[in-house]
């Protein structure tokens, strides 16, 4: 029906153009502006304050699913392109490489079988039980958020595969952020890097607790929160989890120390890190099933108490940690 | 409303195409930079239908883009609700407009819409950018109009959408 049209010579040409058209306005439509828009309001309060929410998100969710799906679709695409149209000679290179990693990958998991045992050893003479590892699920990185300034992206499992708020996402060198949204085929994970995510870490080499947050910028750092000038950092220091505030299991590497600016003239210094996760470029990625929260809940009950005191005796331990869970999360975990 | 709707999934599927646009990953740097499609195809829609899509669809539309992106629930409802009102006020003198007139005034209500939005995630905490270079968005969303228009209006009038 081009009498609906807003070209001019339709309507010259006769056809009934004044129609309801004219009439759809007037009151009833500020009215019922203001009531959709009041209505929104209402949900993005109740939303944002109360979470109510969560079951008509969830259910929403579905509707968005087709959606995720065919946008992953380019990359799919091209990946299946790369692998199909792949030379011979690229395949054999790639197979010797990954041999080669595998056998390094196998040295050091016989060392990690020493040193679980003797971790556990020493861990139990402190009084604290801790399991390494724990399951995990494969996952993939299939969208991310479209405000560069909020740093979420969005897996593809969701509350269908077990995936619960909270849980921790890493790769294969480092901790990458937690589960904050999930619908039920498809999750959102906030980063370690976003401005409103904090993690707890410790200093591999010597035991120092810091807070890290999420860079104010678009840059994927991490800056210390409330580093004293006195504290012992440095430049290439590795930041391992802490496990505190139980949201990470522990000794998860997260990031390494680029730089320590400490100003005489203020209270804290400024110590900035890069996180250890590929994030921009990777698109595998694991969900840590399984958290060994009881364990983690006495330790860091503990820990505040003992602060000062178990500085300096937890000094040896951390390293061993670090090495043992760095090389947990393997294939054969799951 | 005064006849039998026709060919309206053609609507709904541009709807999922503006949503598709809408969440393809980006480059960092071009991230600013991404046409609005979904209030530009919602946009055409009202001016081109106003008896089938109004503030209702608007509304809904808004809440399935939050859903999409993550944001807090009610956010694009919002900024779509008084885009389509406003569109809907305007329609009969936006048909009239030329080309160049039509991408200034997407230009303003694009605007409208990303500051809007930018203002209720402050108000909401989820973001802490205080850069307006979002605003670049507003700029190519009028320049890919023309075509657009263009592009749509051949779509409704080989399908006959009413």
């Amino acid at each position: 029906m081009a009498g609906y049209g807003y070209n001019f010579r339709s309507r010259q040409r006769g056809t009934p153009a004044i129609d309801n058209t004219l009439f759809i306005k007037g009151v009833a439509l500020e009215y019922r502006a203001l009531t959709f828009i009041f209505l929104s309001v209402c949900i993005m309060f109740a939303d944002s304050r109360f979470g109510y929410l969560e079951k008509i998100r969830f259910g929403l969710g579905f509707a968005t699913a087709p959606v995720y799906w065919v946008a992953d679709v380019p990359t799919r695409v091209s990946l299946w392109i790369d692998d199909v149209f792949v030379s011979r000679t690229d395949l054999l290179q790639e197979n010797e490489l990954l041999r080669e990693q595998l056998l390094i990958s196998r040295r050091e998991l016989q060392l990690v079988d020493s040193l679980i045992s003797e971790n556990n050893r020493l861990l139990e003479l402190r009084e604290v039980t801790q399991s390494i590892g724990g399951k995990v699920l494969p996952a993939e990185i299939i969208n991310m958020s479209p405000d560069p300034y909020s740093k979420r992206v969005l897996i593809n499992k969701g509350a269908r595969d077990g995936v619960v708020i909270g849980q921790a996402l890493l790769d294969a060198n480092g901790l990458m952020g937690q589960v904050h949204e999930v619908l039920s085929y498809t999750s959102w994970v906030l980063l370690v890097t976003d401005f409103h995510h904090v993690t707890p870490v410790e200093v591999n080499r010597n035991g120092e607790r810091a807070l890290a947050r999420g860079s104010r910028t678009t840059a994927s750092e991490l800056e210390l929160e409330f580093v004293t000038q006195t504290q012992d950092m440095r430049a290439g220091d590795l930041l391992v989890s802490s496990g505190m505030g139980q949201v990470y299991p522990k000794n998860y590497p997260v990031a390494e120390i680029i730089s320590v600016y400490a100003d005489a003239g203020q209270d804290f210094a400024v110590v900035k890190a890069r996180p250890l996760a590929q994030i921009a470029s990777t698109r595998h990625v694991m969900v840590v099933l399984e958290k060994e929260t009881a364990p983690i809940e006495d330790s860091s009950i503990r820990d505040p108490a003992a602060a000062g005191a178990e500085a300096d005796a937890s000094l040896p331990l951390p390293v061993a940690q670090g090495q043992v869970i760095r090389l947990a999360p393997t294939p054969d975990d799951r | 409303m005064q006849k039998r709707a026709h060919a309206i999934w053609v609507i709904f599927f541009s709807f999922f195409v503006a949503y598709l646009l809408a969440i393809v990953p980006f480059p960092e740097w071009a991230m600013n930079y991404r046409p609005e499609w979904v209030p530009m195809v919602l946009i055409y829609w009202v001016m081109a239908l106003p008896y089938r899509l109004g503030i209702g669809s608007a509304w809904c539309a808004g809440l399935l883009l939050d859903i999409l992106e993550g944001s807090a629930l009610g956010l694009n409802a919002i900024s779509l609700v008084i885009l389509a009102y406003v569109t809907l006020s305007l329609h009969q003198r936006m048909r009239m407009f030329t080309s160049l007139q039509q991408s200034g005034l997407i230009f303003a209500l694009v605007g409208l819409n990303l500051m809007l939005c930018h203002w209720l995630q402050i108000v909401t905490g989820q973001t802490i950018n205080v850069s307006l270079l979002f605003l670049m968005a507003s700029l190519t969303s009028a320049v890919i109009w023309p075509s657009l228009f263009q592009l749509l209006r051949q779509i409704r009038r080989s399908f006959d959408v009413h």
